[in-house]
């Protein structure tokens, strides 16, 4: 009885016990888990294939729209929630380092009278609302001036995951494309010291051996090359300060540290140059601000409080408690047995 | 041929609750990345959204972001309380109870990955010849209640909280903090991700703390106790709410001898002390997940039976049961097999 009586308390006290001791760890120092730093040397190898970069960004225009980025001169293409950062129905996509007429939306539902939409742009952008099937939008901005065409593109994602994306995302919508191998899924994001996949093509056709040049808004400046199937592995990096308060002002984000990245590639043909930039964001890597240490600590005290339920008890004459009965043999005596 | 393979419904339950393991645990790898949003639509059951491989969401996490996203946020602004806020949080909830419909709460005993990691660890203990920590008839209803305190606290209320912003934003998904399955499942796939504490603020590290050591409990404890975490996880008491309006029924009928037998109660992993003492309505206790051995267990035949649209799927009787406890107690020690801790012991004294 007495044994029982610890069972049902453990039970119930197990969910309620360790609230003190969580609360007394977490008014303890927490040591900040140590984040990666690009070292100064580690890109200087690479050249420069594209030709962009921070350093060279001026101030095209007065306006929002097509102006440069600080931290990138390639085209990027920003999601702004909505006003209130509670609204998830509408929001703005406004295009920086492009100077293009409207945006292109593309939905997961092909198929729909939403799957491709043309948003005109006015001085905040545009607006783009959520189709009844929520789901995935692969965004892109163009803008050919000059046998120049530049291509800006992103994905956003609104709830409810509606019809499976890749063959929206494999379609082909211009010329040069970079295009994510997957994109993040939802309940998920790009995350530092992470490696992500994406297909470089051109007129529909894999690029092999084409270079691909990363920004991001932490500072990292780095290349990558295409392999024979198009595809480069871009291994996200952990540039994220340790200082830095980068929260997204957007409830959106559910209060995540995240910085903004590009991806973009150049080429000429038939004496046009395509300069195509694919962004998004990331945030820091899985363990950033979380303790391994604590979390098995933590386990291992839930294990100690359950140990007591593992001892063996003396045996008793009622064997059933113990686990150990019910033999084959012993069929109750029921109504038909007893009658027979 | 079947019937070789399947011996019992314990283990054809074992197998189907084998497969869901990994469809959805590692669904996801297998299926397509993308997939596993569909899946959810369709089979929006019970593997954590943390995984990154499981090829489906749990209800419960949809829930609470719904509450948090959007019904919170809609009763701020209270015209904007729209069928267009409710619906989807209406198709959610109505596509879950639509296969729930059909399978009533066989989802926690034939799907849930967490009560299958929880039996398989049970029957690791019975091999390793730990105890069997029952609760008593006079006990077991001091622990029926938290999982409804669960569902009403960390699945309704501090997520709609959150949303009308009268609560941290952090506590928008609580329950999904502190659910052992999100551990279970991770780790699972290698990643180690969601046992390490969450330190940014002080409410998450409270809550991942609880969380973490619940799992560590429920570990420990299926060793000696059956499906513990079962007991209080507040899909036990979602699913209670609509177990009487589904076609898959738990019947009982009444019989005599049902009172001095009670092998069905020694079977139940829950404890439902009800389905010995009680008949009908009564018998089928709104803690059952249908796992089905007290019809296995049950001597008699034809007295307990799953049915469906009245229909018999399952019933007891009384060849069945002599077969099926030469193969294994009704607490569930498997006959015929070493137990590696008690064979130590006996070798030690012997």
């Amino acid at each position: 009885m007495q044994k029982k009586t610890l069972l049902n308390a453990l039970c119930l006290a197990a969910p309620l016990l360790f609230p003190t001791l969580a609360f007394a760890a977490a008014s303890a120092p927490v040591a900040t888990q140590p984040r990666q730093s690009m070292a100064a040397g580690e890109h200087a190898e690479h050249g420069e294939p594209v030709g962009a970069g921070g350093a060279e960004v001026k101030d095209k225009t007065s306006g929002g729209r097509g102006k440069f980025m600080a931290w990138t001169a390639f085209p990027i293409l920003k999601i702004k929630m909505g006003s209130e950062g509670r609204e998830r129905r509408v929001v703005t996509v406004i295009p920086q380092g492009i100077a293009a007429n409207s945006i292109d939306a593309y939905s997961n539902d092909i198929k729909d009278a939403k799957g491709h939409r043309q948003l005109p742009l006015d001085m905040a952008g545009a607006k783009l609302d959520k189709p009844e099937a929520g789901g995935f939008h692969w965004l892109v901005a163009r803008e050919e001036l000059d046998g120049e065409v530049r291509v800006a593109s992103t994905v956003h994602f609104f709830s409810n995951p509606g019809k499976n994306p890749t063959a929206m995302f494999m379609q082909q919508k211009h010329e040069l494309e970079i295009i994510p191998q997957p994109y993040p899924r939802e309940h998920s994001r790009y995350r530092a010291d992470e490696d992500w996949k994406f297909l470089v093509r051109f007129n529909g056709k894999p690029f092999a051996s084409q270079w691909v040049r990363l920004e991001t808004q932490n500072g990292t400046r780095t290349n990558f090359v295409s392999d024979a199937q198009g595809v480069i592995t871009v291994h996200l990096p952990g540039d994220f300060k340790a200082e830095a308060e980068q929260k997204n002002a957007d409830s959106h984000s559910h209060g995540r540290r995240g910085a903004d990245f590009v991806l973009a590639t150049k080429y000429i043909d038939g004496g046009k140059t395509y300069l195509t930039a694919f962004n998004g964001s990331y945030g820091p890597d899985a363990f950033d601000q979380r303790s391994l240490a604590m979390g098995l600590g933590f386990t291992l005290l839930g294990m100690i409080g359950a140990a007591p339920l593992l001892r063996q008890r003396k045996a008793t004459k009622k064997p059933t408690d113990a686990g150990q009965t019910a033999d084959a043999s012993a069929v109750p005596e029921t109504s038909k047995n007893k009658e027979a | 041929m079947l019937s070789k393979i399947f011996p019992t419904l314990t283990r054809f339950r074992f197998t189907i609750q084998l497969i869901m393991l990994f469809v959805t645990v590692y669904g996801g790898a297998l299926l397509g990345t993308y997939t596993v949003d569909r899946i959810s639509q369709a089979l929006p059951s019970l593997a954590c959204a943390y995984d990154k491989q499981t090829g489906d969401h749990c209800i419960l996490i949809v829930a609470q972001h719904q509450l948090h996203h959007r019904i919170g946020e809609a009763l701020v602004k209270a015209q904007e309380i729209t069928l267009n806020v409710f619906i989807p949080t209406l198709i959610s909830v109505g596509v879950f109870f639509s296969l729930f419909f059909f399978l009533n709460k066989a989802f926690c005993g034939w799907v849930c990955p967490m009560g299958t990691v929880q039996e398989v660890v049970f029957r690791i203990g019975r091999r390793l010849g730990r105890p069997l920590n029952r609760f008593a008839p006079g006990n077991v209803g001091k622990v029926r209640p938290v999982k409804w305190l669960m569902l009403l606290v960390l699945v309704l209320g501090l997520p709609l909280m959150a949303g009308m912003g009268t609560a941290s934003n952090e506590l928008g998904d609580p329950y999904c903090q502190v659910c052992p399955s999100r551990l279970a499942t991770t780790l699972l796939t290698a990643d180690t991700e969601q046992i390490a504490l969450r330190t940014s603020t002080g409410i998450n590290f409270f809550l991942g703390a609880a969380g973490n050591a619940l799992f560590g409990f429920v570990i420990i404890a299926a060793l000696a106790v059956r499906l513990p975490f079962c007991r209080i996880c507040p899909l036990l008491s979602w699913n209670a709410l609509f177990q009487r309006l589904s076609p898959m029924q738990l019947v009982k009928k009444q019989h005599d001898k049902c009172a001095k037998c009670g092998v069905c109660e020694k079977a139940c992993p829950m404890d439902i002390h009800e389905i010995g003492q009680e008949y009908g309505k009564k018998a089928f206790h709104e803690d059952c997940t249908l796992c089905g051995r007290c019809v296995e267990y049950c001597p008699d035949d034809d007295v307990i039976q799953i049915k469906f649209f009245g229909i018999k799927l399952f019933g007891s009787s009384r060849e069945y049961y002599k077969q099926r406890v030469k193969l294994e107690t009704p607490e569930g020690l498997p006959k015929n097999k070493v137990i590696w801790l008690a064979q130590a012991k006996e070798n030690q004294h012997g």
